[in-house]
């Protein structure tokens, strides 16, 4: 469990429903953490395909997903929605964890022969089950729907042109930041990273109790997109064989970059949505977080009462001029390879996030839609709660997607990766060492892993 | 004759009759179990067919897994933790343990019952619940600890920094874990014929002096008892540091062995590199246990054992 917590903060839910504001439970992220210590607990939820397999009959299908929860008004509308088009289908949800925990429970599901028929996992983790046999291969269920996705957001889920997933939603990535205390301390919004080194200095020097932002050495995956955007790319095959490129130049350089800034304390060693990190952050004492577009609803959560002093950019660039960046977090809904109603899943997947009605309800949910008519249906929507005054919020956001043009190729063993990386730069972080040799170590380890399983890695 | 062999035979299968039962689920339960675990052991996941997204399949790996186990550094360097962690809690604990139990122990000590349920409670606290408490008295932002040290100007403390974690992770148990070894140390205590104490008060000695010469050394094996349940508890440590893990950056998530054997088998997905590691680690338990025992049998259980 001490990692659900991060699977939450890696795929919060991200849009402020348009409609009345439901009642917010502002300890989400304390339970995450409550959550997160009684990890020994699994739960072991539904896993049985009721029904027979008969086409046309009856058909139950079991869903893993974390954003639809059962109890949520909005999600029970989706899915009363669904069952009243498709009278055969009864939804069955269950919500089982984070992506670390559904991919777990998946695998033993596999292994046991009993899976449920829908499962929803973060782009980073699908890599991994594909390999391992446990998703099953819908690029003929959702070839009628493929016009309802931008290319650049179904190539999430698509390895060597096999679709594994539908995607749901994406996370284009901004700086979300304190406006009225950047104002008060004459700070300029960093449109580069250097930039966003000088804006920590100048906030050090306002004042010694504030940060620009903490430092978390859990988010690998900010920290691979923090170097994709710098030109390195973490993953990458060309069909055959596996390349990483955690300890590129391009990378390494990213590394030295986070490295300055902990040396000279102007990011606090810290990591997300702990209780610790809550108060920070309602007290004013880290000002921004370079995530994605529903860091607004992380925040909101935890902190409600500084909504309206809150602004989202554009994340700062390397290059000036080079807007590139790509998706941070995000997830998508795929069929284990053992549902008995592969079919009727694949639909009901196809048409929560490629559909138009579909990705539209994806909005009464909180989360930024991966389909293009959920997309255009946020330009006309209310800005996120925590920034009821940036009315711009949306258009910024889809400025953000269009930019979004860095593809994110995932390996089959992030998981690998983010254990290394994590407890080195923890490690690294706290000793004030150096952080290239962590970048070193993960790729060493990651490395050593794929030749381990008899993947070939080029150089 | 045919009806005395039957009798004997008879004779010989009713202790296996009675036996069955407790054999059946020792088998099924632990015996099959810790069969599974080692042939898991000895499995591994290996790709099968070419190519980047090549399927992977379980397959033999030999000593693989045992071989990355023992020479994964994060897993060693988990046992260093433990060892650490172990040489502060357990003597605090034990030591309390039996200060406590020691001082309930006096004749006509008042409010006996009512400390012996005081010290006793906080066991009764889940281990995830009491790491949760100490967590937010940790915490700088919550702690009133910190806060008192603020006003006092006596400077911010850092309960997840080095050393301290160690202390403050010792401090969980020490909370804990005092009242269960102090019942064990008591119940001990109150086994002991109370005409040893009269002949020793005759002979004039004090109560310090009873304490120290006659009810440490008779309730020895009790301690070796306790003793050893600690030990064997701080090589399991797991959570306590995995409830404090997601507070702060210090507890990585392989800072415990059991940790890092949880992260191998659900995390990582790698059920064969996590059954060797706890085979490793069983090994070492039992290894450690039995090296134990066997240093204290004689000067505690006497020659006869």
């Amino acid at each position: 469990m001490h990692h659900l917590s991060q699977e939450i903060v890696m795929t919060p839910p991200t849009l402020p429903p348009p409609g009345p504001r439901r009642l917010r439970t502002t300890v989400r992220a304390m339970l995450a953490v409550a959550l997160a210590a009684s990890l020994a607990a699994c739960s072991s939820a539904g896993t049985s395909s009721s029904g027979n397999a008969t086409t046309g009959g009856p058909v139950t299908l079991q869903v893993w997903t974390w954003n639809l929860k059962n109890g949520n008004p909005a999600a029970k509308a989706i899915i009363d929605k669904y069952q009243q088009e498709h009278p055969n289908v009864t939804i069955k949800l269950s919500e089982v964890g984070g992506t670390a925990d559904t991919a777990a429970k998946l695998l033993a599901a596999d292994q046991a022969g009993d899976t449920p028929d829908v499962v929803q996992v973060e782009y980073r983790g699908l890599p991994a089950l594909v390999v391992a046999g446990v998703v099953k291969d819908i690029t003929a269920d959702v070839a009628a729907l493929k016009s309802g996705i931008e290319p650049n957001i179904w190539a999430l889920t698509t390895f060597n042109n096999q679709v594994y997933g539908v995607p749901q939603d994406i996370g284009p990535m901004m700086l979300t930041y304190r406006k009225d205390l950047f104002d008060k301390y004459g700070v300029k919004v960093p449109t580069t990273w250097a930039e966003y080194a000088e804006a920590a200095e100048q906030i050090r020097k306002k004042d010694p109790s504030v940060y620009i932002a903490s430092f978390s050495p859990s988010q690998l995956e900010f920290f691979a997109a923090h170097a994709a955007q710098a030109g390195a790319q973490w993953w990458s095959n060309d069909g055959n064989a596996w390349k990483v490129g955690i300890d590129s130049e391009a990378s390494l350089k990213t590394a030295d970059f986070w490295e300055d800034l902990v040396k000279r304390d102007l990011v606090k060693v810290e990591p997300l949505l702990t209780p610790e990190w809550n108060a920070q952050v309602n007290d004013g004492k880290l000002l921004s977080w370079a995530a994605a577009a529903w860091a607004p609803s992380v925040i909101h959560s935890v902190a409600p009462d500084t909504a309206g002093k809150w602004e989202s950019a554009p994340l700062p660039q390397w290059t000036p001029g080079n807007p590139a960046v790509p998706f941070q977090g995000g997830s998508t809904y795929l069929v284990p390879a053992k549902s008995k109603h592969a079919k009727e899943a694949a639909a009901f997947a196809a048409w929560l996030g490629a559909s138009d009605e579909g990705s539209k309800l994806m909005l009464t949910l909180d989360i930024y839609p991966g389909g293009n008519a959920g997309r255009q249906a946020t330009l006309s929507s209310e800005p996120p709660q925590l920034m009821p005054q940036q009315k711009d919020f949306y258009q910024v956001a889809d400025q953000v997607i269009k930019n979004t043009t860095i593809p994110a190729t995932w390996g089959p063993n992030v998981n690998v990766a983010q254990s290394a990386f994590e407890n080195a730069l923890n490690t690294a972080a706290l000793n004030k060492s150096s952080f290239r040799e962590v970048y070193r170590a993960t790729q060493q380890a990651v490395v050593a892993d794929l030749q381990k399983s008899g993947y070939t890695v080029i150089k | 004759m045919p009806t005395s062999t039957g009798r004997r035979i008879r004779a010989a299968a009713t202790p296996w009759l009675f036996a069955t039962p407790a054999i059946v689920f020792f088998t099924l339960f632990l015996i099959i179990p810790i069969g599974y675990a080692i042939y898991l052991s000895f499995r591994g996941f290996r790709i099968h067919g070419g190519g980047a997204f090549g399927r992977r399949v379980q397959a033999f790996v030999g000593f693989d897994n045992y071989l990355a186990a023992l020479t994964d550094p994060e897993y060693v360097a988990g046992l260093g933790r433990v060892l650490i962690y172990g040489v502060i809690a357990i003597p605090s604990v034990l030591g309390l343990a039996l200060l406590f139990a020691l001082l309930l122990d006096i004749p006509r000590v008042r409010a006996q019952g009512f400390s012996r349920t005081a010290i006793f409670l906080p066991y009764a606290v889940p281990g995830v619940i009491a790491s949760l408490l100490w967590g937010f008295l940790y915490l700088p932002s919550t702690s009133p600890i910190t806060y008192l040290a603020e006003r006092l100007h006596t400077g911010p403390l850092d309960f997840f920094g080095y050393p301290a974690l160690y202390f403050s992770l010792a401090n969980i148990a020490l909370w804990s874990g005092v009242g269960f070894n102090m019942i064990i140390i008591f119940t001990s205590l109150r086994a002991i014929p109370t005409s040893i104490y009269e002949a020793a008060r005759i002979d004039g000695a004090s109560e310090l002096q009873i304490a120290w010469r006659i009810k440490i050394p008779l309730v020895a094996p009790a301690l070796v008892l306790t003793g050893l349940f600690s030990v064997i508890g701080t090589l399991q440590l797991y959570s306590e540091p995995a409830t404090l893990h997601p507070m702060t950056a210090t507890v990585t998530t392989t800072w415990v062995p059991l940790m890092k054997i949880y992260e191998e088998a659900f995390k990582n997905d790698n059920l064969g590199g996590a059954a060797a590691a706890s085979v490793v680690l069983a090994l070492g338990i039992l290894v450690i246990s039995l090296l134990l025992l066997r240093l204290f049998q004689r000067r505690t259980f006497g020659d006869n054992v």
